[in-house]
């Protein structure tokens, strides 16, 4: 049934609530995210040649979650009350368990990172364990703040916190393979040509990894759209607006060609060899992560409410 | 001449223990009659002047939707305002408890409290909550607490001259407000989102009830920095 002819004269709008602040908070926490579970993983391996890439996202991981809540508290119309979270907590809220996490989160990471560069391998590996469920959730609650804003239907998915998950480990995969990669090329002269060679192939089975989690990423995305596509209306309104809106083009260009499929080729097709190649479908993934990011958090709040 | 005196708004300030039993039994709700609202925006005059409420920003305000083409068109008329919601989403995900709901069932913005962060904004389904641009934190429409508690009723209400607007305690099975829902018809805006308003409507449009509008074009604004006020 075709609608009569609905003209809306006069109505309110309020400004935007969250600007690209937020986004880039998300992107942060999942570079940190990502990169503290390759740390772990490589500690707990414990194998000679992974112990440069434990030590890089080691200390990255605590480094980019300092930065990612400077962009919360930027964010704030009243920046010098954000200690209110901590004293007035909310536990129904998602922000708490976020203010909370994000306190625990680089403690854990602060004295993991001490420990792996003091090669004191049982306390890193017990610290790496305790660390990973809260370098998980860290990041999986930013999905929740979404998900439970259930306003708004391109976020009120049941699936938002876990492609929030796995797109943080592709951004922070593809963050390892690139300053591994400058590692690689310029920091690396004492190294003998076994090691140099044995480096280059731990970048490479990096990115293929990277690739591996890209799929499970495209898996999650395409099950949110069909399922948003065949929701009520407004979720197929937030569907379309991403398919074939006002963000289409950063959805479907940036985020799905440039940042997923293209990486993909990249790294498992005929130039799997290249350390270029690598480095260049790392960057790719980190864009597309962006992207992604972008449209979540803008895309989301473009539909109007009533 | 009930809305005048203030009976339907209920006993104002509790006194005695017995007396804030009774605060703490009242919920108030609102029942707008569209078919008597005739669109003059009064009420959104009227909350201005009384909550002092910012340029660009409204706490109420009456959407019009014309529906049809000449000649047979015509315009439908929605007040829209907070609906002071029993499951408030705004208030369950604000993270310092600075949104939270008063016994008598009104939802308030502690502005000392209040940090900016703006989830409030996002989560409500409505866009009802904005922010001051000269306070710097979340503002909404209070159902004007403070007439409440002084025994009258909200600004917009008494202003209204086609007494479209009827406020009163939903529990009192006696006050104006009750009557009227018993004995009409009525909708709320969103019920799907489990959030039990307390406005509601009689004769409400579809299409002023939903989002009839083009996407937002956000591309125009700051995104990447916030807008900077002095």
């Amino acid at each position: 049934m075709e609608q009569p002819d609905i003209n809306v004269v006069y109505t309110v709008k309020h400004q935007l609530p969250l600007i690209m602040f937020i986004g880039q908070y998300f992107f942060y926490t999942g570079l940190s995210a990502g990169s503290f579970v390759i740390s772990v993983i490589a500690t707990l391996l414990g194998r000679k040649e992974f112990k440069p890439i434990g030590k890089i996202t080691a200390i990255l991981a605590p480094i980019l979650l300092i930065i990612a809540p400077l962009n919360l508290i930027a964010d704030l119309e009243q920046p010098l009350r954000f200690w209110h979270l901590m004293l007035y907590y909310n536990w129904t809220s998602p922000i708490t368990y976020g203010s909370f996490l994000l306190t625990a989160y680089p403690i854990v990471g602060i004295i993991y990172a001490i420990m792996v560069y003091t090669d004191r391998q049982g306390p890193a590996k017990v610290l790496g364990i305790l660390g990973i469920p809260l370098a998980i959730s860290v990041h999986g609650y930013t999905g929740f703040i979404l998900a439970l804003a259930k306003a708004r239907s391109l976020w009120n998915t049941a699936a938002m916190p876990t492609i929030f998950i796995v797109s943080a480990m592709v951004s922070g995969i593809g963050l390892v393979v690139i300053i591994a990669a400058i590692r690689y090329k310029w920091f690396d002269k004492k190294a003998t040509p076994e090691t140099r060679e044995q480096d280059k192939k731990l970048i490479l089975q990096l990115a293929q990894f990277m690739a591996y989690t890209i799929m499970l990423d495209l898996f999650l995305i395409v099950s949110d759209i069909l399922v948003l596509l065949t929701a009520h209306t407004d979720a197929l309104e937030a569907g379309m607006l991403i398919l074939t809106g006002n963000f289409s083009f950063l959805f479907v260009g940036v985020e799905i060609i440039l940042g997923a499929l293209i990486p993909m080729i990249l790294v498992l097709g005929p130039t799997r060899k290249s350390l270029t190649a690598a480095v260049v479908a790392s960057i790719l993934v980190n864009i597309g992560v962006y992207a992604m990011r972008f449209v979540m958090v803008i895309g989301g709040q473009t539909i109007p409410l009533s | 001449m009930e809305i005048f005196t203030g009976e339907a708004a209920g006993a104002g300030p509790p006194k005695t223990k017995e007396d804030e039993q009774v605060a703490e039994d009242i919920r108030y709700g609102m029942v707008i009659d569209v078919r008597r609202c005739i669109g003059c925006q009064s009420c959104s005059v009227a909350c201005k002047a009384e909550m002092s409420v910012p340029l660009e920003v409204f706490a109420t305000w009456v959407k019009i939707v014309e529906r049809g083409q000449y000649p047979d068109a015509q315009r439908f008329f929605l007040p829209r305002l907070c609906n002071n919601c029993e499951n408030a989403i705004c208030a369950r995900n604000c993270p310092t408890k600075a949104s939270y709901k008063r016994d008598d069932g009104v939802v308030m913005v502690d502005e000392h409290r209040c940090i900016g962060c703006k989830y409030c904004i996002a989560s409500c389904p409505y866009d009802v909550r904005y922010i001051n641009p000269f306070k710097n934190i979340v503002q909404k429409c209070y159902w004007c607490y403070h007439r409440l508690d002084a025994g009258l009723v909200p600004a917009c209400v008494e202003t209204c001259p086609t007494r479209a607007m009827i406020f009163g305690d939903l529990n009192d099975p006696k006050s104006e407000v009750s009557r009227v829902l018993a004995t009409n018809a009525t909708q709320v805006i969103k019920k799907d989102m489990q959030t039990e308003p307390h406005v509601f409507y009689i004769g409400a449009d579809e299409a002023a009830m939903s989002n009839y509008e083009e996407e937002i074009n956000y591309f125009t604004e700051p995104l990447f920095f916030p807008k900077i006020r002095l």
